[in-house]
């Protein structure tokens, strides 16, 4: 009787542990934590865009930490290797990220008065992912550059 | 949210003529909070608390204009380059979500 008893409480035991349901009821938890301007970064850069084609290009220069140990606190500098004329300049520069619970983390409206298409700041990331630049020429155009960050220790709560 | 928040506008470098173009740095202390994490002592969840919107201008021209959210780090920092016409003053204007509005400023002395 003893060992019959053993087996079945085992057996119990190893069952809640694996009950799908209870990993699901954890996951949806994670889920529902949601910030006040979620948006995802596909849906970001339409609503920059409007659907315009974006085109990689290496007249950005994103710096960005390769590992970031805290990502409460990671720099992002972007610089465009773009004239700054009163016909010819660098409209806006957009920094997104591609898997915070808000892809958008700064919007920056340049103007020729600038003199360079240049923009520091510093940004939180929740986990490893990418830094993307994107950026706005005054003809109408969109480029951008990425680059992934690694991230130790999130930051976004 | 009475008092003023300390902020900062920084030129560089610090000696510059008319015609450079110059770093300005505006860097505030604020919670930049995004409304997610838990406040250890309370145990509520802190509403979200970040700066909105930017407007750099010369003179009352406005020349750069961001809008931020909350990703941003804590006690914000933003650098944007400038090309300075001659003297005057620049101005920085920032609200943040809960309608809380700040000015700061700072003259710029080209040495010609």
């Amino acid at each position: 009787m003893k060992r019959r008893n053993f087996i079945k409480s085992m057996m119990a035991v190893s069952a809640v542990a694996v009950t799908p349901v209870a990993l699901m009821a954890k996951d949806e938890a994670k889920a529902k934590k949601k910030g006040p301007n979620d948006l995802t970064f596909e849906a970001a850069v339409k609503a920059i865009t409007g659907g315009k084609e974006v085109k990689e290009s290496d007249k950005i220069k994103l710096t960005v930490p390769e590992i970031a140990e805290n990502g409460a606190v990671v720099p992002v500098k972007v610089e465009v290797d773009h004239p700054m004329e009163e016909a010819n300049y660098v409209k806006a520069i957009h920094v997104l990220n591609t898997k915070n619970g808000n892809a958008r983390c700064a919007d920056v409206m340049l103007t020729p008065a600038n003199g360079r298409g240049y923009f520091a700041t510093r940004v939180k990331l929740g986990s490893t992912q990418e830094v993307v630049a994107l950026v706005e020429l005054s003809d109408g155009t969109f480029i951008k550059t990425g680059k992934s960050v690694k991230v130790t220790i999130g930051g976004c709560g | 949210m009475a008092e003023a928040r300390k902020s900062m506008i920084k030129i560089k470098p610090k000696k510059y003529k008319t015609g450079d173009i110059v770093k300005v740095d505006f860097i505030v202390i604020h919670p930049m909070d995004t409304g997610l994490i838990k406040d250890k002592k309370t145990g509520k969840i802190k509403p979200a608390h970040y700066i909105d919107n930017i407007t750099f201008s010369f003179d009352g021209k406005p020349f750069t204009t961001m809008k931020v959210w909350e990703t941003v780090s804590t006690n914000p920092y933003f650098s944007v380059n400038f090309k300075v016409p001659g003297k005057g003053k620049i101005t920085v204007d920032y609200t943040d979500n809960t309608g809380e509005k700040n000015t700061k400023s700072k003259k710029l002395k080209p040495k010609d």
